[in-house]
């Protein structure tokens, strides 16, 4: 029933409304039919389309659909497969104009005054720090000269070429430079007088944070190279330090004390060396193998190579329980001769080795002989051997995008960057600056932004070269192309 | 039901296949061999891909239409094949 209420105003109006007509009706409900809704996440909502329900029948018209479409998707798919229409075939989205450029020439000034040079350079793990030690590469009565490591931080503002974002004064020349691979403010040093240091950038007052000191355990000759090794314990690193004394040293730090305590010790003498066909060596020379240049596997934990001043080129074990044939020299940790495999033996000093990180068995080489010799670890011979320059060559290194790429920097200044990808062996990209008053003694390559490649000179310059997109995307079959030449190793 | 997923085993055994998606024709994922969130992202996408490719085919000759499209890329390459109802979607890596 309806009903409508006659309304009452305050004014004593007497209200007109008609008289009210009702009827009555009645309704019930002849069906019923019950919905409800409710929101899902985005997510759900997708899930339960994709996943087919058992008892659910397929869409309509999807099995005619594919039937229709089927022979002619898989004629496509085995002629792509097959097909070499594409395969030299590359885009240029990047705009192109050079193969390197130069970004920026970083000085520090009294180090240039003092005649000092540029014995490494090491880029921090973030890819923004360039840290340059100094020091010199010649022989001389520079030892007592005191150095020092510049870092430029390349993607602050305020870049400033000419001054460095911070300075740490040293005592003797910085032979050896390595970045922790984690912590961007430790770098880890060699100096000319056997010394391991770390430097600890992050603090304001003195950035010693660990070092060797003078004791019975360290090194008596120049340090020339200074590696980061990861530790059986997660996260935790000891450095690896090689001197000219034939010393391979493992250390790990002790940081309440500030020094570092010797964790293993290994011995190179001739007499060690493992035989082979192409070794004679006679044990009477010098008593022991100078370390010249050391690389760490990043495949093998247990592996690295050592580059000696004679020439010889050895692959170690750091498990190798021999005991070095050395007098005992009052060290706390027994003495082990490492060495396990002897490759094919260079005229002169091996300078530089590096392991590919895109193949566990490439490791390319250099030294005096002006050559680079591509390695396997499976065999004595070189794969490969590319002339890079008459004079000798200081430093090569893997590119960390290209497979198929690296770089050798020349005492005569020149930097060349060799594709293996290429048929000819010319270099595919070279960066001068001639005069051997600007040989190029160290390079290094950045494995967070890998257009930069950081060059230092003996004048005192580090400078930073922009690669172009060619020498730094990688192309589809590169390691492919890789894995045949390292394949190639003699039966 | 079992021919449907005959035929995509077929495909997906052809050389160097990375992963089939099935669409309807407004883009929504039928079946897919890839994990939700790509199926997801290759199908609107690709959707609206094909129906750009469909009018550009026919806005330049309206007595022609579209019948297949790929799309070559330096890691991979991209068939779709495109009907009324459903497009085919195929990932493939040649060089594999």
């Amino acid at each position: 029933t309806v009903s409508v209420a006659p309304t009452s105003s305050g004014d004593g109006l007497r209200p007109e409304t008609g008289s009210v007509h009702s009827a009555e009706a009645e309704v019930q409900t002849l069906s019923t039919a019950v919905s409800w809704t409710q929101t899902q996440p985005h997510d759900e909502a997708q899930e339960l389309l994709l996943q087919p329900a058992a008892d659910r029948l397929d869409p309509p018209g999807l099995k005619a659909f594919l039937q229709r479409v089927e022979d002619t998707v898989i004629r496509e798919l085995d002629r792509n497969g097959r097909s070499h229409a594409f395969d030299e075939f590359q885009v240029n989205w990047e705009d192109q104009s050079q193969p390197v450029s130069c970004l920026h020439c970083l000085q520090h000034p009294s180090a240039q005054e003092r005649g000092l040079h540029v014995t490494s350079v090491s880029w921090s793990c973030t890819g923004s720090v360039i840290a340059c030690a100094f020091g010199r590469t010649d022989d001389g009565d520079w030892i007592t000269e005191p150095s020092c490591v510049c870092t430029w931080n390349l993607d602050r503002r305020g870049l400033n070429p000419k001054q460095a974002d911070l300075v740490i004064d040293v005592a003797t020349a910085v032979t050896a430079l390595c970045c922790h691979p984690q912590q961007p403010a430790l770098i880890a040093g060699g100096l000319y007088s056997g010394e391991v240091v770390v430097w600890d950038t992050s603090r304001t007052q003195d950035p010693v944070l660990v070092q060797t000191g003078m004791s019975a355990d360290s090194h008596r000759e120049p340090v020339y190279q200074v590696a980061w090794v990861p530790l059986q314990k997660a996260g935790e690193f000891g450095v690896l330090s090689a001197c000219s004394g034939g010393r391979v040293l493992l250390w790990t730090g002790d940081l309440n004390e500030g020094r570092f305590v010797l964790n293993a010790a290994y011995a190179l003498v001739p007499q060690q060396v493992p035989h082979s066909s192409y070794v004679s060596f006679k044990a009477r020379g010098s008593s022991t193998v100078g370390v010249t240049s050391l690389a760490l596997s990043p495949w093998d934990p247990d592996t690295f190579l050592v580059g000696s001043e004679g020439g010889l080129l050895l692959r170690c074990s750091f498990s190798s329980q021999t005991p070095a044939a050395v007098p005992s020299e009052g060290h706390n940790v027994t003495l082990r001769a490492p060495a396990v495999f002897v490759f094919r033996p260079r005229s002169g000093p091996v300078h530089s080795i590096h392991c590919s990180p895109f193949h566990r068995n490439l490791f390319v080489s250099a030294g005096t002989d002006g050559r680079a010799h591509l390695h396997s670890l499976l065999q004595a011979d070189p794969l490969l051997s590319l002339r890079v320059s008459d004079s000798s060559v200081f430093q090569v290194q893997w590119s960390p995008s290209r497979p198929l790429v690296f770089a050798a920097a020349a005492a005569q200044g020149e930097v060349h960057i060799f594709d293996l990808g290429r048929r000819s062996l010319r270099p595919a990209a070279t960066i001068e600056q001639g005069g051997a008053d600007q040989a190029a003694t160290c390079l290094a390559f950045n494995s967070q932004n890998s257009h930069l490649l950081a060059l230092g000179r003996t004048n005192g310059t580090v400078c930073i070269w922009q690669l172009s997109h060619d020498l730094t995307e990688q192309s589809p079959r590169e390691i492919s192309q890789l894995e045949q030449i390292a394949n190639q190793v003699a039966a | 039901m079992a021919e449907v997923e005959e035929t995509l085993k077929r495909i997906q055994s052809q050389n160097g296949v990375q992963g089939i998606i099935i669409i309807n024709s407004e883009g929504i994922p039928i079946k897919t061999t890839l994990d939700n969130a790509s199926t997801v992202q290759y199908a609107g996408l690709i959707h609206q891909l094909v129906m750009k490719a469909r009018s550009t085919v026919r806005d330049i000759d309206p007595q022609n239409d579209l019948t297949f499209l790929r799309i070559r890329s330096k890691k991979n390459e991209i068939m779709i094949a495109p009907d009324k109802d459903y497009f085919l979607i195929v990932i493939q890596n040649p060089s594999d």
